[in-house]
């Protein structure tokens, strides 16, 4: 701006010798900036003149004789030599007064001869409006405004110019759902719709809410909505029509994952955390001493998980989850999800499930995460409405379905797509459980009562949801859901409170699964139930129940034609858990923490109690996966002090005790199912006694082995150990000089070396003795 | 054989030692009290009295003229063994955890905690040379910078102190020119004692990583590792068998927050409350051990 004055300035300069333009002369009155400033009172003279309004009248009106003078001043000023005389003090004082007068004037004659700032008619105004107004500029509405909030429905009935108003109206009401519609367009030809239609929303987020929930919208059978954004128009046209080979992925070798399982000895393997969780180790279990596999520092920062067929272990990190596994324990996948907490892995291997407290927002749910384990992709993200318990998800055995409870409502998603059953979830009032039966798919779940309607356990077949079985029950306070493992029997536990009686009765509820009908069968219990468990394999299952300390255990025996037979029961336990073998038969009953570790071996075939023992604070109990050991420990996460494993028999002999410090996690890893048949497993189990004889004679030579290499290392330590006091004795014997130095002359090595020195004193010692009469003799 | 019980201490004993020949036995406590008995039948011969805070450490000379002894009270006093009268009094700016004399019984070392700003010091000085003594100047004084010395001895010949650390570590240091001469870490954690064999070849250290490990002494060379399940207080090594005793237990502070039954007091070696000292007679069998008679007090056992 100031440029363009400096440019204009001599210009006006030389108009002004032109008489009568006024106008052009104006200019000049504004002061260039090169210059002195003729007169002080110019800028205040421009300000009152332009605040009021009265440039138009000045360019009109002839100028007061006034400003003639600074104008002339200033030719002269610019003609001589520009910036070089200042004007004359009283000149430039002079006019002060006058231009404060000025304004005055010019209102009461028109502003006559006031000052013109328009711009010359040629001048070119060379400032660009976005530095004028670059901030005004940035609010004003732009070609593409709005068009975020544009959604295009298709498949709208085609109608005339007659039914326009009606359909609009059924559009109206259909999509104002999401938020105000501020704009409609109907494109027509030959007087019909098109059969599309623009609409645009307030705002961009009630067109995305448009599109998720409209599109699909069935209007009736020929019409269903197709909603898309406007602005994924432009998305869709630009895929290329080619089709792009996806490129090859490099095959990762990772080994063999199942190599464990062909372990000449058939060991087992399991994982150890210790040191308050900064390091972990995998071992083979061995009945002398466990052989280390691997061990590495701050593998987890919580705990670890295997997977249940033992393919894969589980780490856990604040970013996500890592799998592990072959012969190396090389990293094979990674799950990022960021504070992740809680695990689970569907029964198949091929998904996993993670729970994160940490972000979660409303349109991208990240709660919970199901993955596909071999890919490593992110199948589906859900929320975390309910504060279930984990896991929250529940999976079919064979990992085809799984399902969640939220209120009123069972939701069954399908794999792999991940989607909900037949697309709609089941309604189910006042659900309170669900469980998924182990042995094929089949949900069973209860609704407690409501007013007159009894409380109801369903068991639902699944793709088809048949409910196979309905049982009502009646004054029923709570129920549990105890499958037996192969899911050949169901046991529902139903607290009830009978009319008329005082305290709560437990039934036992025996659901047959594998018989038509699916008949049940009712154990009643009158004392508090404190645990309960079906025999793995079997037809069996254990309670304890009683009051502490009168706790007893009862075994019971499902027979084949339904009747419930108690086999034994056991009084004065001092137990809270029960610990079936994974190959039934055999139970450990143990009384964990407050029960100060007790440990009772149960072989159920017969009902004896083989052995009694106890790991004092034992925490938890772990059998092996074949059912040949049990180990009992004392994590450092419950206790902190004599943190360590035991490792016993199936029988109850102890073998080892593993001392860690600070040990806090011991879990075996899991074997997949047997791929043996029936009759394989028969004719084993019939030549048993022949393998037997093999594997004593084996464990009869390792053992021997293994004394004998004990006895010679014990050996060659001792002698290693003799070796060495032989030579320091040496040395201390070449020594003698300097310490009978030392020692003025005295020779200490032996106390009786200087005899001559010694005094023999004769002690007495006083032995005081005192009847004290017991009991009040009177 | 009948164990003799003395009383002497109001407070936890902190370290207890037989002269030479054994016939005495000196104790100190964290009471300011030091208690000299007769070992044959456990009567007191008589208390050094002078000190005025909890007294850490305690030691004889090898003709028993002498006894050192170190306090919380920022001093290392000389005391005359028969007559209990204070030889010398040794100003320091911390509490000194440990004291000594060498073979010939000329120089005393003590070492002070790292406490109150000052650091952890090894002093040497020589008793032949009273100026020392009167100007409170040792001939030679070793910084410790890294962990504090938690026990020391003498090493044989008077040559080299053997000291054992907060952290674990062991150093030799030269009792002429103060330099470290070997180095070397076999414990995870601080070392509670260490007590030289009779010929004092060989020495064994107690460590609170629940071991106790034996070591030469020239050379510092790792020999045995005696692990249990508890932190380890004391550790003593037989004169006349291949025997070593390991006293331990519970850590004092504990005592009192944990069951019996956790405590594994019944199943220690020497049955009682934690055993926080033990020391051989020069030619007895059977081990003096010293315990937390306080702590029992308090816990009720």
């Amino acid at each position: 701006m100031q440029d363009a004055e400096n440019v204009a300035a001599p210009e006006a300069a030389e108009q002004r010798a032109e008489p009568g333009q006024q106008q052009e002369q104006q200019p000049a009155a504004e002061p260039p900036p090169g210059e002195e400033p003729p007169r002080p009172g110019g800028p205040g003279a421009q300000e009152a003149a332009s605040g009021e309004d009265a440039a138009a009248e000045v360019e009109a009106g002839p100028g007061p004789d006034v400003p003639a003078e600074p104008a002339a001043g200033r030719e002269e000023a610019a003609g001589a030599a520009p910036g070089s005389s200042p004007p004359p003090p009283e000149e430039s004082l002079a006019p002060v007064p006058a231009a404060g007068e000025q304004p005055g004037g010019a209102a009461e004659d028109g502003g006559a001869d006031e000052p013109s700032f328009s711009d010359p008619e040629d001048f070119v105004d060379d400032v660009s409006e976005e530095e004028l107004l670059g901030d005004i500029l940035k609010d004003r509405p732009q070609e593409a405004d709005g068009i975020d909030s544009v959604i295009v429905v298709d498949n709208v009935p085609q109608v005339g110019p007659d039914r326009l108003e009606k359909l609009k109206n059924v559009i109206h009401k259909i999509f104002s759902k999401f938020g105000k519609i501020t704009n409609d367009f109907y494109p027509e030809e030959d007087g019909k719709t098109k059969g599309y239609i623009f609409l645009e929303y307030a705002s961009p987020a009630h067109a995305v809410d448009a599109v998720k929930n409209a599109d699909g919208y069935k209007l009736d059978k020929q019409h269903t909505f197709r909603v898309n954004l406007f602005t994924d128009f432009d998305k869709y046209m630009t895929i290329s029509d080619e089709w792009d080979i996806p490129e090859k992925q490099p095959f990762k070798d990772l080994g063999n994952l199942r190599y464990w399982l062909e372990e000449a000895e058939c060991r087992d393997q399991y994982s150890v955390i210790f040191e308050s969780g900064d390091r972990t180790s995998i071992f083979w279990n061995d009945v002398k001493d466990p052989v280390s596999i691997e061990e590495r520092a701050r593998w987890t920062e919580t705990y670890v998980r295997w997977s249940p067929k033992g393919t894969y272990l589980a780490t856990f990190h604040q970013r996500g989850i890592a799998l592990w596994g072959g012969e190396k324990f090389k990293q094979i996948q990674r799950f990022s999800h960021q504070g992740v907490q809680l695990i689970d892995f569907s029964p198949c291997e091929r998904y996993l499930v993670t729970f994160s407290p940490l972000m979660d927002t409303q349109d991208d749910p990240q709660a919970i995460i199901i993955w596909d384990i071999l890919t490593g992709q992110k199948k589906r993200g859900f929320h975390c409405e309910s504060s279930a318990h984990w896991p929250i998800f529940k999976w079919s055995h064979d990992g085809k379905f799984f399902a969640r409870m939220t209120l009123d409502t069972l939701s069954i998603y399908e794999t792999p797509s991940m989607g909900l059953l037949d697309k709609k979830s089941l309604k189910i009032s006042g659900i309170k459980d669900f469980s998924w039966s182990p042995g094929g798919n089949i949900i069973a779940f209860w609704v407690p009562e409501d007013k007159d309607i009894p409380a109801r356990v369903t068991l639902m077949q699944l793709p088809t949801r048949q409910e196979i079985r309905v049982r009502n029950l009646f004054n029923v306070v709570d129920c549990k859901l105890h499958w037996q493992k192969n899911g050949d029997y169901l046991c529902v536990k139903v607290d009830r409170t009978p009319k008329g009686t005082q305290g709560v009765v437990t039934n036992f509820e025996i659901f047959r699964m594998r018989e038509k009908q699916v008949p049940v069968d009712v154990v009643e219990m009158k004392e508090t139930i404190i645990a309960f468990a079906w025999e793995p394999n079997g037809s069996k299952f254990a309670v304890l129940h009683g009051e502490a300390p009168r706790i007893s255990v009862s075994f019971y025996h499902v027979k084949s034609n339904g009747k419930i037979e108690l086999i034994k029961m056991f009084d004065k336990q001092q137990a809270n858990t029960i610990f079936w073998s994974p190959q039934g038969q055999f139970v450990v009953l143990a009384g964990l923490r407050s029960m100060n570790g007790a440990l009772a071996f149960v072989d159920t075939s017969d009902c004896t109690v083989m052995n009694i023992a106890e790991h004092y604070m034992a925490s938890d109990v772990e059998w092996d996966p074949t059912g040949r050991y049990v180990v009992t420990s004392v994590s450092w996460w419950s206790h902190k002090v004599d943190n360590a494993y035991w490792l016993w028999t199936f029988q109850g002999r102890l073998l080892q005790k593993n001392n860690k410090d600070r040990f806090c996690q011991l879990l075996w890893r899991p074997r997949p199912p047997t791929l043996l048949s029936q009759e394989q497993i028969k004719q084993i189990k019939k030549d048993l006694k022949k393998y037997s004889k093999i594997f004593e004679q084996k464990d009869r030579l390792s053992q021997s082995k293994a004394s004998k290499e004990l006895v010679e290392r014990r050996r060659t330590m001792m002698e290693d150990f003799r070796k060495y006091r032989k030579m320091a004795q040496e040395l201390y014997m070449e020594q003698k000089n300097e310490r009978l130095e030392l020692r003025g002359g005295v020779d200490t090595d032996e106390l009786d070396s200087n005899v001559d020195d010694w005094e023999e004193e004769t002690i007495e010692f006083f032995v005081t003795e005192e009847i004290i009469p017991l009991g009040n003799q009177e | 054989m009948k164990p003799i019980l003395l009383q002497g201490h109001e407070r936890s004993i902190t370290q207890i030692k037989y002269n030479r020949e054994g016939d005495l036995l000196f104790t100190v406590a964290k009471d300011p009290i030091v208690n000299v008995w007769y070992s044959v039948n456990g009567e007191r011969l008589g208390t050094y009295m002078g000190h005025t805070g909890a007294v850490w450490c305690v030691d004889a000379d090898w003709d028993t003229k002498h006894v050192l002894t170190g306090s919380a009270d920022n001093s290392c006093r000389l005391w005359d063994c028969e007559t209990g009268k204070q030889l010398a009094l040794l100003k320091t700016n911390s509490a000194v955890r440990t004291c000594g004399f060498d073979f010939g019984g000329n120089i005393i070392m003590f070492s002070t905690d790292k406490q109150m700003g000052y650091q952890c010091f090894v002093s040497f000085f020589d008793l032949r040379d009273p100026s020392q003594i009167d100007n409170n100047e040792p001939y030679m004084k070793i910084p410790c910078n890294d962990s504090k010395i938690t026990s020391a001895v003498w090493g044989p010949l008077g040559e080299c102190i053997i000291a054992g650390h907060e952290g674990g570590e062991l150093n030799q240091y030269s009792a002429k020119s103060g330099e470290v001469l070997v180095n070397v870490k076999e414990h995870s954690r601080q070392i509670n004692d260490i007590q030289l064999s009779r010929d004092m070849t060989m020495f064994v250290t107690a460590s609170k990583d629940n071991t106790a490990k034996l070591f030469d002494s020239t050379t510092l060379e790792h020999q045995k590792t005696f692990r249990t399940e508890r932190p380890v207080n004391s550790a003593a090594l037989s004169p006349n068998y291949d025997h070593v005793v390991l006293g331990g237990g519970q850590e004092a502070m504990d005592v009192t927050t944990t069951s019996t039954r956790i405590g594994k007091f019944e199943a220690s070696q020497l049955c009682g409350p934690p055993v926080t000292r033990v020391q051989y007679g020069s030619s007895s069998t059977w081990p003096l051990k010293k315990s937390l008679e306080e702590s029992r007090a308090t816990s009720g056992l």
